[in-house]
């Protein structure tokens, strides 16, 4: 009689996040979603200190900061910053628009060679990408 | 609250977010739209804004006593906390095994929320 073992929990934790087997792209940009999202919320935190404490000091508080913000590296933060916000937007609106049932294309009969829903929602992603590269290179103008 | 109306409202959210977000990213940092459109002042005036640099201390209080540009800044920074929080709380709640854990993380990301915007609140009203 064959040794019965527990079943292998489907649980990857944390580490699941990064990696759980053959990943396709929108995996990836989940993936990418997530961090840019934890990055966002550290920024804001960071952001509203910065406006909303050294504002109530003084004029010349304000000013200091604001020529401290002028350095070369915190000006390639902040484009980051706001590539980050691009990219986590135009990902966002892509994932609202398909939970809220549209862009999804019609119903088939499955007609062989079978198409799966990924490949079929990879022009859509591939739009998205594109908007968001194209708002982010607008945007480096104002870091120039 | 169910966890599909916290769902919806993170989707309204999003959507306010992508608005009132990509209006203060051109007011601060306008030059690229000036490349495309050459029709920066027009913009800037419907935001109630005039002159180039918006992160001078004038240009900020400015903005900060308008009724409309604060309203907007703030309903922006209650959004994007609401925003933010929730998704920390999906994150936290997925590495999490236990029901009441998950109340307990719930209820302490409220009260940041809260705290957090009754301090900005009460800081803009008083400077």
């Amino acid at each position: 009689m064959r040794k019965q073992t527990a079943p292998k929990p489907n649980y990857l934790g944390v580490g699941g996040w990064v990696w759980g087997g053959k990943y396709k792209l929108e995996r990836y940009l989940y993936l990418f979603h997530r961090i840019s999202g934890l990055y966002l919320m550290l920024f804001i935190m960071l952001h509203l200190f910065t406006t909303f404490i050294f504002r109530i000091q003084s004029k010349d508080v304000w000013a200091a900061t604001i020529v401290l913000f002028q350095h070369p590296w915190l000006k390639i933060i902040a484009y980051l910053t706001v590539g980050a916000a691009v990219y986590h937007a135009m990902n966002g609106l892509r994932l609202a628009l398909l939970e809220l049932g549209f862009a999804l294309g019609r119903p088939a009969l499955p007609v062989f060679p079978y198409s799966d829903a990924l490949r079929r929602k990879r022009p859509l992603t591939m739009v998205f990408m594109a908007l968001a590269i194209v708002i982010a290179f607008i945007f480096f103008f104002g870091f120039v | 609250m169910r966890n599909t109306y916290l769902w919806l409202l993170q989707l309204v959210t999003g959507g306010i977010i992508v608005v009132l977000l990509g209006a203060h990213l051109i007011t601060q940092y306008p030059d690229g739209i000036l490349v495309v459109t050459q029709r920066l002042d027009t913009t800037l005036k419907l935001f109630g804004i005039a002159g180039a640099d918006t992160t001078t201390w004038a240009s900020t209080i400015h903005r900060a006593r308008q009724g409309i540009a604060a309203g907007l800044y703030l309903a922006l920074v209650a959004v994007v906390l609401y925003h933010g929080l929730n998704g920390l709380r999906g994150i936290a709640l997925e590495v999490t095994a236990s029901a009441a854990t998950a109340r307990v993380i719930t209820y302490a990301l409220m009260a940041i929320g809260t705290i957090l915007f009754s301090a900005i609140l009460v800081s803009r009203l008083l400077y």
